[in-house]
């Protein structure tokens, strides 16, 4: 390292302070100024929507920002347990919707028949929104909780379960034709070259899917009533006008979805390190 | 190392005139941080008028280096490039640029795509002299049926062709070839060649051109300049290529010095090259 | 069941195309290849090299023929035909070291894994990447991927390893090492390969034999060149070996006929007749040496349309394959010939026999034999002193350049060299090199010398490289050179513009027997579309000063004289002899008849007699040569027996006739 390094960024912990900061700068400012410029509209009361304070200035919001973990019982609990609700909901039905996807994916992409068989049925029903889903679940099931799932999971699997199949087809001919040549094991075809290959593509739609059933949850919750989750928390607060409620619930919908992304992004870079 | 030996450079013709480009003891760093990266030391080469000057070497030996110190588009950290005398401060369409990936506008046809550059290099033709110099040079290039085609409707070697006829309606003082052939299949390449040496007859055109093939410089090049490996690149020797033009492939190969200066530049590449 | 190891006989490949119709990519394929071959398969794109490729390691099969390995029919792939594609096909998952490990975990199941991993190990470690051996395929070059395949593909030890133009996507230096380097991994190996290029310098160097393919639809073999340079191959010492620039031309110049085949056959032009002549636009062939003269002088100075051939335009080929490629599918009318070609032709010296007619002998003399300068050190001023210095070094190779079998330079070369007991194929090689290429051979020291007509003797002697030891008056006085040879259904569909030629080369040939005439006839030749040489190459008369040649006069052509323009059957014969002696052609049973047909005396006459030229009355009986010997046309297969020197000599009953249609 050559002595001309200081002048290049202050270095702390290892980490490129100068560096760090010339990233984060610009989104603060920009963050800074969008609450600003919310407040300031709430404030002259150009819109009734109170602005970013009441979240601090609001009571009940206040308590709700301070106390994420209370349980008064029933559905009155805080915002951790709300969140936690949902969660548990779309972790229970994104892995089903996961696991049939991939399955269901990688059986059509390597049979044309069923290809050809079951395309058009799922090309019309991947279009159908999830709201949509919500009577005919309530409808088909009866109950409140088994609906919800099944909604999250309808929404879920089309992306998963398309893009496997897309994956599983796009196999390059040239990986296809080194297995023949030297005559590789189905089960290990399976593990070594089509999944591995098809991999990118499953992942691109398992990154879909954990939005689009982020998304499924809040919609599926506002309808159910009666159950704990951040969807039916936004709804009741919504019904008892407690707007500043609203908006404290749509930062953690906002971070949390944030977050599952996120995490399938560090996931698929921890299995397909080096690609 | 290589086996040739380095001949005292540069090997100044006989040509009385003042030379059109002169590359002047140029030396090129890349600072890094492992330590400055001197990719080309002391390079001297001169280029008259009507020239066509071929470079081969290694990858990474800094011939496109080179090439951009003359185009402006590096600057020398010692030494000067001089074009009439002039030092080169940055890029200009006197000398004009054509690189292996085509560099056009995908929205704009091929003749769109000659007409802009000539328009904004020579605003105050008249329309009618423009639309003239572009089909002129389109159908130079065999073009003349694919004026109105956009670059995705074109085959590589077609886009190229768009390429060089747009350097060359410029009428640049000397043209800059950066590998234009490198992606293109043989037989393309080869009418290619072709076409090239016609227009250069025809403009009685300068030329530099940096390639790793050395049949194109057999059938090209006036002079083909060798470059040691890097880092700190130099000119190792300069073939004279005496076949009378304009050429034929295989007319040039009845000439005995055409197996002599082939092996030749196959022993400055390929001699004492060790393989990893 | 056949012993070769990869046999594929009368293959093809048809793909569906949609709407019921079908592309027929290959027809009619026969190769057999050798365990421990190098084969590359060269074509244009489009030409069916990779499908023929792929035919072989079962990945596409062959739609009609057959294709074995080891008397075993291909149905499918397998390991035993590894195959390395262009893109590397590398999984990008696994490391260096776990892609060579599935492929060879897979295949050498009776193997331990310790076993498996030293072998792994060993094949990553012979294409130099054990330092790169955890590496994801994304961490490392394309050449070095190409490696790692390569690796991969001999880890498990294939019958034949397949290649489809294994570094078409690398950059020129890159190739050009990996060239080197899978060269030596193959001699080391032994394995047996096949490899798609359409590279040609790839396919010399590499190469045991080069399959050319033709153009598709419908490819097929179109010829098979055995590549003669010694292993182990480096590059440097392989452009430098004799056969090198021959072998090169060859392929290039089979790739531009491809490639201008179909202009050709575009270019198909109507018939005109005019004058009273059948056809008066000819395109007539000549490859580019001083005894061309006549050819180049009837065109510059008007005698083709003096006598009406006025739409006559001049072909000029470097070769004498294009000659015989231009002849063979009618592209051209007539050309100037080696005098042995037209039966060489005819006899089926090419392959296929292709009936020639000659009715002008256009030179005589004009050649010599060239050595190499050392041997003039060494005191070689005799061909008994050549001897001497042959017998002294058995052990050492000695190499001479000829232009073509059917040429006088090859027959009197061996004729000379046989009078004084070498055997031109035993204790010497005779080579076939372009002229331009001995001249630098020469200089190199990689051929002895050679035979072969100016401006390539004088030259050699003025650039001090070569000396001539003999010239052919010295041999036979007055041999013929070149000659005018046309189809015979061509002559037999034109024969008023048959005798029409004859005539315009005969006065064009005493234009250039005249030495007044020289001086412009020197300038002439030596412009680009003739032979585009330094005029001072250029000699034509003895007279003309050479002071340079100290230790012979030069070789000179006789263009015009008595009885020298005249066709001679007893010549055409001594040829035909020869040509069977040296095992080029066989000897035919109707030899009689063969001659009377390609020999045209009757069309020399005319064409003479309507000229105005009375000498009819010459007649030469025998053949006078070096050895003291005479040669008449009496019992050519008693003489051909008594001769010494010579190899098998096969008897043919040659077709001759109407059986062809003018193309």
């Amino acid at each position: 390292m050559s002595a001309s390094l200081p002048s290049k960024g202050t270095m702390f912990a290892g980490v490129n302070i100068t560096k760090l900061w010339k990233d984060l700068l610009p989104p603060t400012i920009a963050i800074t100024l969008f609450l600003l410029i919310w407040e300031g509209l709430s404030q002259s009361k150009v819109t009734l929507l109170p602005g970013p304070s009441s979240l601090f200035t609001d009571e009940r919001t206040r308590t709700l920002l301070f106390f994420p973990f209370y349980d008064r019982g029933g559905i009155d609990k805080g915002m951790f347990w709300q969140t936690l609700a949902s969660l548990q909901r779309v972790a229970i039905s994104y892995t089903l919707a996961a696991i049939v996807g991939i399955g269901t994916g990688i059986a059509i992409g390597t049979t044309p028949l069923l290809s050809k068989a079951l395309d058009p049925l799922f090309l019309f029903l991947r279009t159908v929104p999830p709201l949509a889903w919500v009577p005919i679940s309530l409808a088909a099931l009866n109950k409140n909780e088994p609906a919800a799932l099944f909604v999250i999971f309808i929404t879920a699997v089309w992306p998963i379960l398309i893009n496997t199949a897309v994956g599983v087809r796009e196999i390059p001919d040239d990986y296809n034709n080194v297995a023949k040549v030297i005559q590789v094991s189905k089960q290990k075809y399976f593990f070594k070259i089509l999944l591995p290959s098809a991999l990118p593509y499953i992942f691109t739609g398992l990154r879909v899917a954990i939005s689009l059933s982020w998304l499924a949850i809040i919609a599926a919750e506002i309808v159910m009533s009666g159950i704990v989750g951040i969807g039916f928390f936004i709804w009741e607060a919504y019904q008892n006008n407690y707007i500043s409620e609203v908006v404290l619930a749509l930062v953690y919908i906002g971070m949390v979805g944030l977050l599952l992304d996120k995490f399938m992004e560090w996931l698929q870079a921890q299995i397909m390190k080096g690609q | 190392m290589v086996a040739t030996q380095t001949k005292p450079l540069p090997t100044t013709s006989s040509r009385s005139t003042t030379p059109l480009i002169e590359i002047d003891n140029v030396t090129k760093i890349y600072p890094s941080t492992a330590g400055d990266n001197v990719v080309i030391k002391d390079i001297s080469l001169e280029i008259h008028a009507g020239e066509f000057v071929c470079v081969i070497g290694h990858s990474g030996c800094g011939k496109s280096t080179m090439l951009n110190t003359v185009s402006g588009f590096a600057v020398p950290d010692k030494g000067e490039v001089r074009k009439n005398g002039q030092k080169v401060t940055g890029p200009g369409p006197d000398r004009m640029t054509v690189f292996q990936s085509y560099s056009l506008m995908p929205w704009l046809s091929a003749y769109e795509n000659v007409y802009l550059a000539l328009d904004s290099v020579h605003p105050t033709k008249s329309k009618a002299d423009k639309d003239h110099i572009v089909r002129e040079h389109l159908t130079m290039v065999g073009l003349g049926e694919a004026m109105e085609k956009k670059p995705p409707q074109l085959s590589g070697g077609m886009r190229q062709r768009v390429a060089i006829a747009r350097a060359f309606c410029l009428y640049p003082e000397i043209l800059i070839l950066d590998e234009p052939f490198g992606a293109l299949d043989a037989i393309t390449k080869e009418e290619m060649q072709e076409e090239v040496a016609n227009i250069v007859a025809n403009h009685d055109a300068t030329v530099l051109m940096v390639t790793h093939d050395v049949d194109e410089c057999l059938f090209l090049a006036d002079r083909l300049v060798m470059m040691t490996n890097g880092p700190g690149a130099t000119i190792g020797e300069i073939l004279e290529i005496p076949f009378p033009r304009p050429r034929d492939r295989s007319q040039i190969m009845e000439d005995p010095r055409y197996y002599d200066l082939r092996n030749r530049a196959l022993d400055f590449l390929y001699g004492g090259l060790e393989i990893e | 069941m056949s012993e070769q190891f990869i046999h594929i006989e009368n293959a093809e490949k048809t793909f569906p195309l949609g709407g019921g119709k079908e592309y027929n990519a290959l027809k009619g394929i026969n190769l057999s290849i050798k365990q421990g071959e190098f084969i590359s398969l060269i074509g244009h794109s489009g030409c069916g090299k990779s499908t023929l490729l792929n035919m072989i390691a079962g990945l596409s099969l062959a739609t009609g023929g057959l294709v074995q390995l080891e008397g075993m029919m291909v149905s499918g792939p397998g390991p035993d035909r590894m195959v390395v594609f262009q893109n590397y096909s590398l999984l990008p998952w696994l490391t260096v070291r776990d892609n060579v490990a599935l492929a060879v975990d897979e295949v050498l199941t009776e193997k331990s894994p310790e076993e498996r991993k030293e072998i792994v190990e060993r094949y990553i470690k012979m294409v130099g990447l054990i330092g790169s051996i955890d590496k994801l395929p994304t961490e490392i070059s394309g050449g070095m991927r190409q490696r790692v395949a390569i690796a991969r593909a001999l880890a498990i030890q294939p019958k034949v390893l397949l290649l489809d133009e294994p570094f078409g996507v690398l950059d020129a230096l890159t190739r050009g090492k990996l060239q080197e380097q899978l060269t030596r991994i193959c001699e080391e190996t032994g394995v047996s390969a096949i490899m798609v290029t359409h590279e040609v310098d790839e396919a010399v160097l590499m190469s045991d034999r080069i399959v050319m393919l033709t153009n598709g639809p419908g490819s097929k073999v179109g010829g098979i060149l055995e590549v003669d340079i010694p292993r182990p191959r480096k590059r440097l010492e392989a452009v430098r070996h004799p056969s090198y620039y021959q072998l090169r031309s060859e392929v290039i110049y089979f790739l531009n006929q491809q490639k201008q085949v179909k202009k050709m056959r575009a270019r198909k032009v109507p018939v005109v007749s005019r004058h009273g002549l059948e056809k008066v636009n000819l395109e007539i062939g000549f490859v580019p040496l001083t005894a061309c003269a006549p050819i180049a002088i009837a065109q510059e100075k008007g005698f083709f349309t003096k006598h009406g051939l006025d739409e006559v335009s001049l072909v000029r080929e470097s070769s004498w394959r294009g000659i015989v490629d231009g002849l063979r599918n009618g592209f051209i009318d007539g050309a100037q010939m080696p005098s042995g070609m037209p039966l060489w032709m005819t006899l089926g010296g090419p392959g296929e026999s292709t009936p020639i007619v000659s009715s002008l002998t256009m030179s005589r003399n004009g050649n010599a034999i060239t050595l190499d300068r050392r041997f003039l050190e060494q005191g070689v001023h005799t061909l008994a002193d050549f001897k001497k210095v042959l017998d002294a070094s058995p052990e050492k190779p000695h190499r001479m350049g000829v232009v073509h079998p059917s040429s006088m330079h090859n027959l009197l070369l061996r004729y000379w060299l046989a009078s004084a007991g070498i055997d031109p194929d035993k204790d010497l090689e005779l080579k076939q090199i372009p002229p331009a290429q001995m001249a630098v051979d020469l200089k190199a020291g990689t051929i002895d010398g050679f035979c072969v007509g100016d401006p390539w003797n004088l030259r050699a002697e003025m650039e001090h490289t070569g000396f001539t030891i003999a010239r052919d008056v010295d041999i036979w006085s007055g041999h013929p050179g070149k000659v005018l040879g046309c189809r015979a259904d061509w002559a037999a569909a034109y024969p008023n513009t048959h005798i029409a030629l004859t005539k315009a080369l005969l006065d064009a040939c005493q234009y250039c027997a005249d030495p007044a005439n020289a001086q412009e006839i020197r300038e002439i030749l030596a412009r680009r579309e003739y032979l585009g040489t330094p005029m001072e190459y250029i000699q034509l008369s003895p007279e003309a000063n050479i002071a340079e040649t100290e230790h012979q006069p030069i070789a000179h052509h006789v263009f015009a004289g008595e009885g020298v323009n005249r066709p001679s059957r007893t010549e055409h014969l001594w040829q035909m002899t020869q040509m069977a002696r040296w095992g080029d052609v066989p000897f035919p049973r109707n030899w009689v008849e063969v001659l009377e047909a390609t020999c045209q005396v009757g069309v020399f006459s005319t064409a003479s007699r309507e000229l105005g030229q009375t000498e009819i009355s010459y007649i030469r009986n025998s053949i006078e040569l070096v050895d003291g010997t005479k040669f008449s046309a009496e019992d050519p297969i008693a003489y051909l027996n008594s001769l010494e020197i010579k190899r098998d000599i096969t008897m043919a009953e040659i077709p001759i006739g109407p059986g062809r249609k003018a193309a």
